[in-house]
């Protein structure tokens, strides 16, 4: 009854016996086994999947004739729309993993009603979409029979409570943690690392440092009757509960890296303007669908490349400016930005079974166009690559690079250098250009007004 | 033929009794609440709209 592994069925997709996807012809499709009949037409027939699809909470998908099925286990066979571009929780600023947390318990409470539950807690199961954390597994509903108790409640908490409680009252950038960690941060870990007040918080201390002592304390026992023991008012009342203990953490930008970098930065305001000025006319010319902004900072650069309709990935290394880009994308309800953190010197690897089941940042594309600007000095000189290697990397990310060349009498620069020996005789305009038309022909070259930068037009060879 | 999904995480055992007893412990407050709402609707007090049901979410 479980399926066999198949060609062209996706790596990531392999753990739940209910179905999998596979592509074909470069398109996606899911396929619905007959172990999974019954949920399935519950969740289509009890008005679920309206539901939540209206709320942007679950995928859209269309079905197919099932003799389009990939092996003999399928019932039917279905298209959920394309998600524009897969991330991951690791690459999330604090409000995106809690949205994306308050999304999954929303679901729950809605699946409830009808009487089914989820059966995963994924935080990879969500996306953003449309700028809002939505579930793209269908399969993830199971029939709900009074008395179960939540399968999903350790996956939560490993997946979401953890990493958001570390984020929120230890560090940030621990969410790096879930780098590692593929099935969520280990509670035990998590209770810790964690400030011991949080033992007076009851959220925190029941959902993680209570469940990480009855974790080990219970390890391996045998549990009878799994059934039969939590009413349905326990259910909603343990719902309830980690709802309020991840709306209570919170988390504010400030005092990081690049947080007010656009304030302290030596543009003028008509260099700033030019520089937007080219951006917008560039991305209006080469009409890309997929662009990445590569160290986009809050995003005002990702949002002029996108006024002309493409799908932008804005990433950066700070997850302060990813955190406003986001917020920002919430507020005016941006539906093509997708704020992500990246760090461009050591981007996502490929990971999980077989290195197979979460793509490398690289894997995820190549983009049409690529944004690098303000970003070759940071590249170049703090991180010491060699401008032909930085060529060849950007020459594999992107059909379209706009790039901005930033001199090294540029104050920008010069504080890069002020604390070390200045080993980059190749880093001029000149230097630039002959590394770069190895890779690209240059298409336009333009002096930024009132600043000594050049952004640049390049096509990749 | 109908074959029931079996579930296929682990709810780990720990995790299943810590969550049995939270659960009892926030589901009374639940019931407190329901009780509650339906004392005060005798006094014509309507409760809140289910957040639930609202077309978008958070």
């Amino acid at each position: 009854m479980t399926n066999q592994p198949n060609r062209g069925q996706l790596p990531a997709s392999f753990r739940d016996p209910s179905g999998f996807l596979f592509s074909r012809d470069g398109i996606l499709y899911r396929q619905v086994n007959h172990a999974y009949e019954r949920e399935y037409a519950r969740l289509m027939e009890s008005g679920l999947y309206e539901k939540l699809v209206k709320a942007g909470l679950l995928i859209p998908h269309v079905e197919l004739d099932p003799s389009s099925a990939k092996s003999e286990a399928a019932h039917k066979v279905i298209q959920p729309e394309r998600v524009a571009f897969i991330s991951y929780p690791y690459e999330w600023s604090f409000s995106q993993l809690k949205d994306a947390a308050l999304a999954t318990l929303s679901i729950q409470r809605r699946a409830l009603k009808v009487g089914m539950s989820l059966k995963d807690a994924s935080a990879y199961n969500i996306q953003f979409v449309r700028g809002k954390p939505t579930l793209i597994d269908t399969l993830s509903f199971e029939i709900y029979k009074e008395g179960q108790p939540w399968v999903a409640y350790r996956q939560f908490c490993q997946h979401f409570l953890a990493p958001l409680a570390l984020m929120s009252l230890r560090d940030v950038r621990l969410n790096q943690l879930l780098r590692v960690y593929i099935d969520g941060l280990p509670l035990d870990l998590a209770s810790d690392l964690l400030p011991s007040k949080t033992r007076f918080n009851f959220g925190l201390l029941t959902n993680i440092h209570l469940h990480a002592g009855a974790q080990k304390k219970y390890s391996g026992a045998e549990v009878k009757s799994r059934a039969g023991t939590m009413s349905k008012q326990a259910m909603i009342g343990l719902i309830d509960g980690l709802d309020s203990a991840v709306r209570k953490l919170t988390w504010n930008p400030g005092g990081t890296e690049w947080g007010n970098y656009y304030d302290i930065t030596n543009y003028s305001n008509a260099a700033f303007e030019h520089k937007k000025q080219l951006v917008r006319e560039w991305s209006a010319r080469m009409k890309p669908t997929l662009v990445w902004d590569l160290g986009a900072n809050n995003g005002v650069f990702s949002r002029v490349a996108g006024e002309a309709g493409a799908y932008v990935v804005s990433s950066d290394i700070d997850p302060a400016a990813v955190e406003q880009n986001y917020r920002h994308i919430k507020e005016e309800k941006t539906e093509n930005l997708l704020p992500l953190l990246l760090d461009l010197t050591n981007p996502s690897p490929s990971i999980g079974w077989a290195n197979e089941e979460r793509d490398s940042f690289g894997g995820r594309g190549p983009a049409d166009m690529v944004l690098a600007l303000a970003l070759i000095h940071h590249l170049a000189i703090s991180n010491n690559v060699p401008l032909p290697q930085v060529a060849d990397f950007f020459a594999k990310t992107g059909k379209w690079l706009v790039i901005e060349f930033v001199p090294k009498a540029d104050s920008q620069v010069q504080k890069l250098l002020v604390s070390r020996e200045d080993i980059f005789p190749t880093y001029t305009r000149d230097g630039f250009e002959a590394a770069f038309k190895q890779r690209f022909k240059i298409c336009e070259a333009v002096n930024v007004r009132e600043a000594e930068r050049v952004l640049y037009l390049m096509e990749s060879l | 033929m109908h074959f029931a999904p079996l579930p296929y995480l682990d709810p780990g055992s720990g995790s299943f009794l810590i969550q049995l007893l939270i659960a009892a412990l926030l589901g009374l407050g639940v019931a407190v609440r329901a009780s509650w709402g339906k004392i005060k609707g005798w006094f014509g007090i309507k409760p809140k709209a289910d957040e639930d049901d609202d077309e978008s979410a958070e």
